[in-house]
């Protein structure tokens, strides 16, 4: 059975769980809980203290409000990604606490308002002020001498005069209203932003005779819009720590096909987006690969989109077919409720006969590059996930001819307001043709083709693949000897056997004696990296002859095997599915060579 | 890349019935093994496992069969296995005799239906 790392998934939750607003003690609580069990044999606190083994610190905008601190059973060291993870977490905690604040300084806010004393003044057609009421003086403590005439002025924040005096002057010049926020100092020393506002007023004769005016005290208001403005700063922040700690940091390495992918986060300004990719090996041989757009930006998006990664290579090991993984997606996001839609292409390739079958929700067509040009893929279009329940979603099959790329990628590559699509999708072609150098120069190529170096307002993900030929007439691999390499192992010799011909019974018997022949080295092998195992195959008159090498000892099967009856077992199997089985043990290792017909053998 | 098995448990009557998909190697023979034995509750009669979306089993998961036989025969549990005549890992069932331990079936129906 399978253990993902769920690392990524404990982020997203907790994002949402921080989102729904519960109380920050409750929010911190749940912080640690995670942390101490993604990091089994740490307690994580935010106590203050010493002899922690990993203190990250959790941010405020004036600085670190406090710090997630490890302490550990033994002495132990935290490699890259687990400090990210930790950090993810406490910049979770850092927005949380920020939002909380704002809100209560709200209620400050509310209480003052109630009781705020109004501030009055008047002047002269000149502009002098002839008039403040008590309401001015107690807010500034000065007398009323000290505020007549132009001496006013001298309350105003030394950073706000000019502006202050500027556009004053200028409204009494033109006889029009003011209105001006700025800052006061205030009877204990300190200054507060006021919002004053002036009106001309003339006489019965219509003459004009100077000003009058209101100010409030807007401190408050002030400071909780900016602590918001800091908050939506440092969500968006985190939404971009929880996206880039969500997307994969490099692709998997995936025998048979060359990958390369690159993300674009949308310019400046723009809110952050939820795109992701992804690729992984199927359990049937095929590769399969995701792209997707999530609708909506920040904290939501970005968990929704990490929600759905995990789900894709869930349901990509479990479901055959395109359409059936994207309606799962589909059944996820709808039951997640809330109006949360995205569009989303799965994609499945099978590296030896280049036959591909893809879904499309909503999505973009993938751009087919072959020998003789380009062509997208138009076909498997339903809406996207999350539009509705009951969707029938398509699929659609074709394939690849060798030597072809493909090419996913998300609409910020393509959706211009001021371009139509087909000529988006025209110039993206042409971008790609005119590339001839390897995956990594393609994928700069189109990017610089079609967005010209400019900021792409949305979002950008773009993932490239190409099918590596196979060698259908002889196999050479060498692979460490360890039980995760079995795996591998059995991908690659699939892959083989079914290039020479071999039939599903035959494909699995040679790979079991192979795996079989492995086995002994793997299982008695000193240390990790200290054996490794070849396997050399070649296909000759109509005969399949494999030679597999290590650096281990065969037990004997009638002696004392620590497996007790498995080793043993495993040379029976040998010796009962191939025709010939040779087994030479020597000092430094065994070979094993043994050969078999294949009915339908492909000639070497 | 790892070795992945899924397993689901059904109930039928007195009997359990696991399907096991996937892949089944020295690398998670011994888990998978004690899930299937954890999914055998002592009022049960015996376990199926039904074979048909297995893709592959190497001398360690066959192992396991074996041990898993004899573990439910100390409760006087049986085990049957089901598993389609055209599937690939037929021969290779046979040839290590497991049918000694573990009757194979062509289907699950037909296990179930056996007395």
């Amino acid at each position: 059975m399978q253990r993902p790392d769920r690392s990524q998934e404990a982020v997203a939750a907790l994002g949402l769980r921080a989102l729904s607003g519960i109380d920050t003690a409750e929010l911190t609580e749940e912080a640690l809980a995670v942390i101490a069990e993604q990091l089994p044999g740490t307690r994580p606190s935010v106590e203050e203290g010493d002899g922690f083994a990993l203190s990250v610190p959790i941010p405020g905008s004036g600085g670190p409000v406090g710090a997630i601190g490890l302490r550990t059973e033994e002495p132990r060291e935290f490699d890259p990604g687990e400090v990210a993870f930790v950090q993810s977490v406490a910049n979770i905690l850092g927005a949380a606490t920020e939002r909380a604040r704002a809100e209560r300084s709200e209620g400050v806010f509310r209480e003052l308002a109630d009781n705020a004393p109004v501030m009055i003044w008047t002047t002269d057609p000149d502009g002098l002020v002839t008039f403040v009421n008590t309401g001015w003086l107690e807010f500034t403590g000065t007398t009323f001498e000290e505020e007549l005439g132009e001496s006013w002025t001298l309350g105003v924040h030394p950073d706000d005069s000019r502006r202050v005096a500027d556009s004053w002057y200028e409204a009494l010049a033109m006889r029009e209203p003011w209105s001006m926020e700025y800052r006061l100092r205030a009877r204990d020393g300190e200054f507060r932003w006021i919002v004053d506002r002036g009106v001309p007023r003339w006489s019965d004769d219509g003459e004009f005779v100077g000003y009058v005016g209101t100010a409030s005290d807007i401190h408050e208001r002030k400071q909780m819009e900016e602590a918001l403005r800091r908050v939506y700063e440092r969500e968006h922040r985190v939404a971009e720590t929880l996206q880039r700690s969500l997307l994969p940091e490099k692709l998997p390495e995936i025998e048979g096909v060359t990958l390369a992918a690159r993300y674009l986060p949308a310019g400046e300004g723009a809110a952050v987006g939820g795109d992701w990719y992804d690729a992984a090996e199927l359990p049937d041989g095929r590769v399969a690969l995701v792209v997707g757009d999530v609708v909506g930006h920040g904290l939501r998006a970005a968990a929704v989109m990490g929600q759905l990664r995990n789900a894709f290579r869930a349901y990509a090991i479990t479901e055959a077919s395109p359409a059936a993984i994207v309606a799962r997606l589909n059944r996820l996001v709808m039951t997640g409720g809330e109006g949360v839609m995205a569009t989303v292409l799965y994609l499945a390739l099978d590296r030896d006969t280049g036959e591909v079958s893809y879904a499309s929700a909503g999505h973009p067509p993938p751009l087919l590059l072959t020998p003789e040009g380009p062509r997208y893929l138009e076909g498997g279009r339903s809406v996207p996930v999350g539009a509705a329940d009951i969707v029938t979603f398509r699929e659609e099959t074709t394939t690849m001819p060798p030597g072809s790329t493909l090419l996913l990628y998300t609409d910020g590559l393509v959706e211009r307001r001021d371009t139509p699509l087909e000529d988006r999708l025209g110039q993206l072609a042409a971008a790609a043709t005119a590339s001839s150098g390897d995956m990594e120069d393609l994928c700069d190529e189109i990017l610089q083709g079609v967005l010209g170096g400019a900021d792409p307002a949305d979002d950008v993900a773009l993932l490239a693949v190409r099918p590596t030929p196979i060698d259908a007439h002889r196999l050479d691999l060498s692979l460490p000897a360890e039980p995760e390499q079995l795996a591998r192992l059995r991908r690659r010799l699939s892959r083989f056997l079914h290039a020479v011909g071999a039939s599903d019974e035959e494909a699995y018997e040679v790979t079991l004696t192979i795996s079989e022949a492995a086995g002994n080295a793997i299982e008695h092998a000193y240390g990790p990296g200290d054996a490794s195992f070849r396997v050399q195959a070649v296909v000759e008159n109509g005969e399949i002859v494999v030679v597999v090498r290590d650096s281990g000892q065969w037990r004997d099967p009638r002696g004392h095997a620590p497996t007790g009856g498995g080793r043993g077992r495993g040379l029976s199997i040998i010796e009962g599915l191939m025709e010939n089985v040779e087994i030479v043990r020597e000092a430094h290792g065994t070979t094993v060579r043994m050969r078999r017909r294949l009915r339908a053998a492909v000639e070497a | 890349m790892s070795t992945s098995a899924e397993i689901a448990i059904e109930r039928e009557g007195g009997t359990v019935v696991a399907r096991l998909n996937g892949e089944v190697d020295m690398t998670n023979a011994s888990y998978v093994g004690d899930e299937l034995t954890r999914a055998v509750p002592n009022d049960a009669v015996g376990l199926v496992i039904d074979l048909s979306g297995t893709r592959y089993l190497d001398s360690a998961a066959i192992e396991l069969l074996f041990e898993l036989a004899r573990r439910l025969q100390r409760r006087r549990q049986q085990l049957r296995l089901a598993l389609p005549s055209d599937s690939p890992l037929r021969r290779v069932l046979l040839l290590t005799d497991i049918a000694s331990a573990a009757p194979v079936y062509d289907s699950v129906r037909e296990a179930l239906s056996d007395g």
